[in-house]
């Protein structure tokens, strides 16, 4: 397309056009027109302005109604014009600008929009739009000039009404945006030349006039329907704080001459519109703005969408930055606004928030000004007035924000926060807020009944599994009345650790301290801040915005530490009522009573007596015992958290806090035990351990001196033991030279105090000699057990010739049978004393055991090993022990008599004796005891077995066997009639228990054949059908252990009983069988019998196939 | 009624021989931690840091002789050790250092302790028993220079000096020594005359140990019988006794009078350290915790009377500590 640069060119086209137009104003020339536009260069056009301009202009003024198309297109072809020229008259804007604002007005009433078609007003304010852009700069200050105040007034309420009563969004977004020009703050990317401050106060003045109208008419905007669509209410709110910041500036404000300047006469109608912005107004102004800023930050706070926060958060730093002292009273507002935002879900409202608190911070806007701080105090006080009420009436998200001001006023309030502390009603406000947010949910039942038995598992468990209880999280779950969300406890850990850092710390931990002794209602929580405001005294996970001058020494935190800790694991405090345990003695009651203090003020001993009786609901009693838990798994984790913040420091502490700690650790009581175990692991990442283990040997003598001096206390033997079990249980071996001094001590207490503590001692005694086991047996001698049992076919193996002399169904060779009469005759040579073959015999056959047992038998004299020495010593205990009149101690005695045996295993030397001392007690223990202890008693009599055979061979056949065979005898007939519910009675139990031991301990004993025959007869009747099938297994597994000690004698009591294949005879020189049990009709037993005689045969075949191999002998 | 006996506030273990000596040491600054020097029968000295309750350093020098006498002098620079093997040994514990810098051979098999004296800053004296049975001599410290050497007439026989306690009224005056003999006679001492002022023979038996308060000239000694003797010393330097208080099993290894001049200790050989009050010899507790006989008893020098201690040192290897009327 041609383009005409030169004016005249130019005119040359357009002007025919241009006759046209003003003659007939139709669409179409207006359209022709504007494509002729195209062709003309911008300066060209530039020189033809206004002469194009004219019949456009005509067309608009032509009085009488208009087609809308038409001033559509004419506007659109004003718009391209100015777009590409520059207004250089200051007529021609002034003009231009009341005609477009007329376009939009309706005829009839002035300053109201015209009902006009949205795409006509979207026009015509982007001409608006492009107009100002395309005026010089000094002509468009010429507009903002008293004498055109109504102009100026005409086109800000015409935009504003659209922007407010508008459907369309675009409409509302480009009225805004005119607006936004007009007030000369506009963001496009022209160059717009600053303003100097006297034409901003200028402007200032003048659209002061139009504050209250933009002001209420944005906040209208702003506060309208969601669904406009965040776009609208961001530039609204954009528009509302650069209006008050042009208008209400303190810059421009302190400038601002007391009385109002004389106006000329002939302009004195018009300067009466002028706002004068005396203080007087500007107070007045700053009340209503106060009440708009309230509604607006409390709408945006919680608005939907990101940006329409962010801008909140924008409008907030303008305010703070420019008009601070001129809206003072809604500082309040507009902090609560932001601090409320500190911890806005949406990232980029947090860092936009930070960025500003932070300026804030910086610029000392806050802490300097002693208004704002002021403000900020008074604001804390009604808020921690307010606090509890609305921590009962807020839903979660309420809380949630009421704390975000909270913590944010502290943040911003940074060390002047000390003001607030030092004055006693503030801070007795805050700390009773605190006390009321933090109130624990105390009626779940389940963490009462919660408990760990016993050392199973536990024992020497590697520590890898523990998880720290502060660093990682917070430690046990906890729960809380007034609210559910994590998010909200992580803000109070924070208020707390925010006060910790900027507060003075005495006087905190000072008040809470007597908060935490004040009442029992208060202790948890007083426990929870306490913590919490050491960490933040630490300097430990706080998150502020400027650093404190000073921060506390470490002496300084050492000694509040020392002081916490003391009220702490104070005898009132740490030894709480956590369980209704029946085993605890009488004593242990005693001190209880002495300690009801320590239960809230309802349930007082009499309740906790009546607690003792299980009821349905939670009583009073179980809720304090929940209380005193969660109460001591505080404290517990305020440990951790006083170790982090000492760091290394801590470590001098360990010798008094070691102790309680591991006291804990040891607790019955799950969730306790597990916080004790969590702050252990704490202790060693802060004071620089490697693991639990280390910490423990490394301050072993901390330990063991506070066990040995508790010992001496009768009430607090039971914490002793718990802390020795703790120790033994969360160590290795290297542990026990350390000990070994205070396990004296713990053998010679239990020696004084037979009667009321055993049971208490045998716990401990329990987990030592497993403890002992543990390191000692299962890890040097881990191949003991099982390797012999494993071994055990191969030393019998003299009798593998024998057996497949007679029973397998493999045709026999005749050198087998050559060579069984051969073996035959050589033991039977052995057997009457002519002993050629005996070395040659050893050598074949080394028994594995007999090295060892010579080895044992030299070092007799050599004294014992450490550890065999104690386990001889708890031996000893448990035999005086194990007639005890409590059922309960016996069994437990029965236990750790087991655990004896097999330490002192290897030491046969020392165990025979202690055998033979505690046999006639586990033989009454075997024969006339209650079936759980006889059940026990068994076992220790297998275990026992396992080492010294001989010893107990000729004692059990005598002492024991007759007993055990006749109860199987009488209990047969019983288990064969009964039902299925049988299984479950302790009398099937033992019955089961005795079938299942006692095939291995005749193995093991090496029994005679009188007494294999009697166990095989009492077993037999349990091989029937009729047995239930568990009892049926033992029997056959009794058998198969009789086959390995006397195969043939099996066999043929085997045979006896039933047999239904006639054998044949394996050589015809010999004779055929006769055996009773042939030719039998099928009995109860058949099954049974059958399945053991083929699993005999089955080992035959595989003793006779591995025989080849060894059979070259030298 | 009255209170239970305490407890040990802790107890020091690890030593792994019996206890013989003990002496406190509390420094005078405030960043110094209270020390406890402990001298065992295998020879070695222990450091205990009362802070931490642990061993700070360990000292052989007595090879592997019991070590029956320390003391720290030079604000716990120096420490004297005197061990079986007959050598009084001086140690420079400065810096962390600990090396044997000076020993004096004292040529006497005895189990007599030392006794020392710091007669002016930087002067120390030293009694010791000499090279023949029933002679002391007297050092001066830190040239070693012989001061007398006390020796008694040929017919008074009292035996071998079990004890010593050198002593002066004033500080500057002259120094008197108080030394208890194995025929039970405890004689006073003039060490500028080196000649016997007082004898008094207060036990049957040979006297242990004794203690004496230069404020009251009143002294208290206790042997291998069942009594505590309390005796006095008059205007004319005559002893004379004054108490006898009965105990109930005999023995006493030790006796020390606290600094303050209000209680005193003893260490049995039933096990038990029992506590005095130091005017009238009213007993006050008997503190068990030992498993075998007491060795010696120490208290501490500390600056706070409260933070004062009691320890004492037993054949069952551990050293206890107690906190008993120190709450003033």
């Amino acid at each position: 397309m041609a383009v005409f640069d030169t004016p005249q060119q130019a005119f040359g086209i357009l002007r025919p056009i241009c006759v046209q137009l003003t003659k007939v104003q139709t669409t179409e020339n207006v359209e022709h027109l504007q494509a002729q536009l195209q062709m003309v260069s911008d300066s060209a056009l530039q020189e033809l302005q206004e002469y194009v301009l004219f019949p456009l202009r005509f067309s608009l003024k032509i009085p009488g109604p208009k087609r809308e198309s038409l001033v559509q297109s004419v506007v659109q072809c004003i718009t391209s014009i100015l777009s590409t020229t520059c207004v250089r008259k200051q007529d021609l804007f002034h003009e231009l600008f009341s005609e477009l604002c007329t376009c939009l007005s309706s005829p009839s009433n002035l300053p109201q929009p015209a009902p006009l078609s949205e795409e006509l007003k979207l026009t015509v304010i982007q001409a608006l739009h492009v107009l100002m852009h395309s005026a010089y700069e000094d002509i468009i200050l010429t507009l903002y000039q008293p004498s055109t105040l109504p102009h100026l007034g005409f086109a800000v309420s015409l935009l504003l009404g659209l922007a407010e009563h508008e459907k369309a969004k675009q409409i509302k977004l480009a009225a805004l945006k005119c607006l936004r020009v007009l007030i000369l703050q506009c963001d496009c990317q022209e160059h717009h030349r600053l303003l100097d401050a006297d034409e901003t106060k200028q402007c200032g003045d003048l659209f002061a006039s139009f504050l209250p109208g933009i002001s209420i008419a944005l906040s209208r905007v702003i506060t309208g329907d969601v669904k406009q669509g965040h776009m609208v209410t961001v530039s609204a709110i954009r528009l509302f704080y650069l209006t008050l910041s042009l208008v209400m500036a303190d810059e421009q404000l302190i400038r601002i001459t007391k009385d109002k300047e004389k106006p000329s006469a002939d302009q004195s109608r018009l300067f009466e519109l002028v706002v004068h912005r005396g203080a007087e107004w500007v107070k007045s102004t700053a009340d209503k703005l106060s009440l708009l800023i309230h509604k607006i930050a409390e709408f945006a706070c919680v608005h939907p969408h990101w940006k329409v926060r962010v801008a909140l958060v924008e409008l907030v730093h303008h305010l703070l930055l420019r008009c601070s002292q001129s809206l003072v009273d809604s500082v309040g507002h507009l902090l609560k606004a932001l601090v409320g935002l500190v911890n806005d879900e949406s990232e980029e409202v947090q860092s936009k928030c930070h960025e500003v608190l932070r300026n804030a911070a910086e610029l000392r806007t806050i802490a300097e000004n002693r208004a704002l701080a002021d403000v900020l105090s008074e604001n804390l006080h009604s808020l921690a007035t307010a606090l509890p009420r609305l921590m009962n009436s807020q839903d979660d998200q309420g809380k949630f924000s009421t704390l975000s001001f909270l913590l944010g006023s502290l943040k911003l309030l940074g060390p002047k926060v000390n003001i607030v502390l030092n004055s006693a009603a503030h801070l007795h406000r805050l700390s009773k807020a605190l006390m009321q947010v933090l109130e624990l949910d105390v009626a779940d039942v389940k963490i009462v009944e919660e408990r760990c038995w016993g050392p199973e598992g536990s024992l020497g468990q590697p520590t890898a599994s523990l998880q720290p209880c502060v660093q990682k999280g917070k430690g046990q779950k906890k729960y809380f009345r007034f609210f559910m969300d994590e998010r909200i406890f992580l803000l109070i850990q924070q208020v707390c650790r925010v006060l910790g850092y900027y507060g003075n710390l005495y006087l905190l931990v000072d008040h809470f301290l007597g908060l935490y002794g004040e009442s029992v209602v208060y202790r948890k929580q007083a426990a929870i801040v306490l913590n919490e405001l050491i960490t933040g005294a630490a300097g430990q996970g706080v998150d502020v915005f400027h650093e404190r001058e000073t921060a506390a020494s470490t002496e300084d935190l050492k000694g509040t530490i020392v002081s916490i800790l003391e009220e702490y694991t104070a005898q009132a405090n740490w030894y709480l009522i956590t369980s209704i345990d029946t085993e605890q003695s009488s004593e242990e009651l005693l001190v209880k009573q002495s300690r009801a203090h320590a239960l809230p003020g309802g349930a007082n001993s009499s309740s906790l007596i009546s607690s003792f009786f299980p009821s349905s609901d939670p009583s009073p009693a179980i809720r304090s015992m929940n209380s005193n838990i969660w109460q001591i798994c505080i404290q517990l984790e305020g440990v951790g958290c006083f170790a982090y913040a000492l760091g290394k420091e801590f470590r001098l502490l360990l010798a008094s806090a070691l102790y309680p700690v591991l006291e804990k650790a040891g607790d019955s009581t799950l969730l306790i035990s597990q916080t004790a175990i969590g702050t252990m692991v704490d202790i060693c990442h802060a004071c620089g351990y490697d693991s639990v283990r280390c910490l423990i040997n490394a301050n072993s003598d901390y330990l063991v001196d506070g066990i040995s001096l508790n010992l001496r206390q009768a009430a607090h033997q039971p914490h002793a033991s718990q802390v020795f079990e703790a120790m033994l249980r969360h160590s290795d071996a290297t542990l026990l030279p350390l000990v070994e001094d205070v396990i004296q001590d713990v053998l010679s207490t239990l020696d004084q105090f037979y009667d009321d503590r055993v049971s208490t001692f045998l716990g401990v005694l329990s987990t030592l000699v497993a403890a002992l086991v543990q390191w000692f047996v299962v890890v040097k001698g881990n191949k003991h057990p099982q390797e012999q049992n494993a071994e055990q076919p191969t030393s019998t193996s003299p009798h593998a010739p024998q057996r497949q002399g007679e029973g397998s169904v493999t045709t026999p060779m005749e050198q087998d049978l050559q060579q069984f009469l051969l073996d035959y005759s050589k033991e039977k040579q052995i057997a009457e004393g002519n002993l050629p073959a005996l070395e040659e015999e050893e050598e074949v056959h080394p028994s594995p055991p007999e090295p060892e047992l010579n080895s044992t038998g030299a070092a007799g004299e050599t004294p014992l090993p450490a550890h065999a020495q104690i386990a001889k010593e708890v031996l000893e205990r448990c035999i005086h022990l194990l007639s005890d009149k409590s059922l309960r101690v016996r069994l437990k005695v029965l236990d750790v008599l087991e655990l004896c045996v097999t330490v002192l295993r290897v030491h046969e030397n020392h165990l025979l004796p202690m055998a033979h001392r505690a046999w006639p007690a586990l033989v009454t223990r075997l024969i006339n005891d209650d079936p759980l202890a006889v059940l026990r008693a068994f076992k220790v009599l297998r275990t026992l077995a396992e080492t010294c055979g001989d010893f107990l061979r000729r004692r059990f056949s005598s002492d024991v066997l007759p007993k055990l065979t006749s109860s199987l005898v009488t209990q047969a007939p019983v288990s064969a009639r009964a039902g299925p519910v049988y299984s479950h009675t302790l009398a099937f139990k033992l019955q089961l228990a005795v079938l299942q031991g006692l095939g291995s301990l005749c193995e093991k004993l090496d029994m005679g054949e009188n007494d294999l025959n009697k166990v095989a007869d009492a077993c037999l009747i349990y091989l029937s059908a009729k047995q239930p099938m568990k009892l049926q297994e033992a029997a056959r597994s009794v058998f198969l252990h009789l086959m390995r000690v006397d195969p043939d004698a099996t066999w043929l009591f085997l045979n006896e009983v039933c047999c239904l294949l006639p054998s044949e005879p394996p050589h015809t020189s010999l004779h055929p069988l006769k055996l009773s049990g042939m030719g039998r009709q099928r009995t109860e037993f058949t099954d049974n019998v059958l399945c053991l005689l083929s699993e005999l045969q089955q080992r035959e075949t595989a003793a006779f196939q591995a025989r080849p191999q060894e059979a070259p002998e030298p | 009624m009255a209170l239970p006996p305490p407890d040990p506030q802790f107890v020091l273990r690890g030593t792994s021989a019996e206890i013989h000596t003990l002496h406190f040491s509390c420094g005078s600054q405030e960043p110094d931690y209270p020390l406890l020097f402990s001298g065992s029968s295998n020879g070695l000295i222990h450091i205990w840091n009362l802070k931490t309750r642990r061993v700070d350093t360990v000292l052989d020098g007595h090879g592997g002789k019991s070590v029956y006498w320390v003391e720290a002098i030079y604000d716990r620079d120096r420490l004297l050790s005197q061990g079986r093997d007959q050598k009084i040994c001086l140690w420079d514990l400065a810096e962390g250092r600990n090396t044997v810098t000076d020993s004096v051979f004292t040529e006497n098999v005895g189990f007599c302790k030392c006794s020392l004296l710091r007669v002016a800053q930087g002067h120390w004296l030293m009694a010791m028993p000499g090279k023949d049975l029933d002679e002391i001599q007297v050092l001066e410290l830190p040239s070693k220079t012989s001061v007398c050497t006390l020796k008694p007439e040929a017919d008074a026989k009292p035996g071998m000096p079990m004890c010593l306690k050198l002593w002066q009224p004033d500080f500057g005056s002259c120094p008197f020594l108080l030394a208890g003999y194995e025929d039970g006679s405890v004689i006073l001492w003039n060490l500028s005359e080196a000649k016997i002022l007082s004898r008094l023979t207060c036990h049957l038996e040979p006297v242990m140990s004794l203690d004496f308060d230069s404020e009251k000239t009143k002294g208290v000694s206790g042997s291998s019988e069942k009594v505590l003797s309390v005796w006095s010393l008059d205007e004319q330097q005559n002893l004379k006794v004054q108490k006898t208080q009965e105990l109930i099993n005999a023995g006493i290894a030790d006796v020390t009078i606290r600094q303050d001049k209000k209680i005193l200790a003893t260490a049995g050989w039933d096990h038990r350290i029992r506590i005095f009050g130091w005017k009238k010899l009213k007993p006050l507790a008997v503190l068990s915790y030992h498993t075998a006989t007491v060795h010696c008893v120490s208290f501490s020098d500390h600056r706070r009377p409260n933070e004062r201690l009691l320890a004492a040192g037993s054949t069952d290897h551990r050293i206890s500590v107690w906190s008993v009327y120190n709450e003033i």
